[in-house]
């Protein structure tokens, strides 16, 4: 016998998920299209299978499929799928890159999820709000933004709905860590930073954290020179 | 009037809804794109569930014995195999 390597590794519960999702769409769909051919009579037999034709396997392949596409939306190849997030996902992605976005993103903490560890909204309902207002994004992409270029460059610049928070920043960094406090500025300001009368954004800005967005002076396109010039700067800081 | 064929139509339908619901479930857990698991999500879940509904009324209906008489019709000539649907 010759044994044979894993054609479909699993590697997360995402992927466990999915996989499941699709073992139990194809019997649900083997076992309604067995009644569509056969045509056989009601008896209890038949109802029994398509209860779970139509009921059981329909509920688990629902289940496990929403739990996938809620963790996969958290992903940032989910926000590059729309193009105009380009300019976003592709500096966060770049390993060259020194931009807040791209640094924060090749910390393990965030990884992958970079986009949603920085951007949902942190209360009891968060993620809730996060994903009404992905549903508003996607009616803006379809009905504002799907012709305008490669990078987005012929749409508005975006902007957020609200102003970031601090409280998106003192998630992870605390205003009471001493290498946090060590910093002049930060201490000098701490109770205005508490208070939120200073924004964390208001030092570390927009073209320090997105550099190739249009809305922050960018081009969209892939490293600009500049760009990592100011983000390289930004580091030394 | 309720008959046996009204309870295989509304089979028939829930199954073919059900293929419609899980072939939009599929293709966002394949492909998931923005507009593909907002589909799955909500218009494949909406038939997912319209269809499980449909079902379940049909065997209420199945089971409270609607339309047994007819079951009397391929015995006397006037239907098919299994006792189902009148011509």
């Amino acid at each position: 016998m010759v044994s044979r390597a894993a054609v479909y590794e699993i590697h997360s519960i995402e992927q466990l998920l999915k996989l499941t999702a699709l073992v139990a769409s194809v019997i649900s769909i083997l076992i309604l299209l067995w009644y569509l051919v056969r045509r056989p009579p009601l008896g209890r037999l038949t109802k029994v299978m398509l209860l779970f034709g139509l009921g059981v396997m329909p509920l688990g392949v629902a289940l496990t499929g929403n739990i996938a596409g809620f963790e996969y939306t958290l992903k940032r190849p989910f926000c590059g799928s729309c193009h105009v997030m380009l300019p976003y996902t592709e500096d966060a992605a770049d390993p060259a890159s020194n931009s807040l976005a791209a640094i924060h993103s090749r910390n393990h903490a965030f990884g992958e999820e970079s986009c949603y560890n920085c951007h949902a909204d942190y209360q009891l309902f968060g993620a809730m709000t996060t994903k009404v207002n992905g549903l508003k994004h996607l009616f803006y992409y379809i009905t504002e933004y799907a012709n305008t270029g490669p990078y987005g460059e012929g749409g508005k610049p975006i902007h957020m709905y609200k102003s970031f928070s601090n409280g998106m920043c003192t998630r992870c960094h605390s205003t009471t860590a001493p290498s946090w406090l060590a910093r002049e500025d930060h201490a000098g300001m701490l109770d205005d930073i508490r208070k939120g009368d200073a924004k964390c954004i208001d030092c570390h800005s927009g073209e320090k954290i997105h550099p190739r967005a249009f809305a922050h002076g960018g081009s969209g396109r892939p490293p600009v020179a500049a760009a990592a010039q100011a983000g390289q700067k930004e580091a030394h800081e | 009037m309720i008959s046996r064929l009204t309870i295989r139509r509304l089979v028939l339908v829930s199954t073919i809804t059900t293929l419609v619901s899980l072939g939009l479930m599929v293709m966002g857990i394949v492909f998931p794109k923005p507009i593909l698991l907002v589909l799955a999500m909500s218009l494949g879940q909406l038939f997912g569930t319209l269809s499980l509904a449909l079902y379940l009324l049909a065997i209420v209906l199945d089971l409270q014995g609607v339309g047994e008489h007819e079951d009397l019709r391929p015995h006397i000539g006037l239907g098919g195999e299994g006792g189902g649907e009148p011509k």
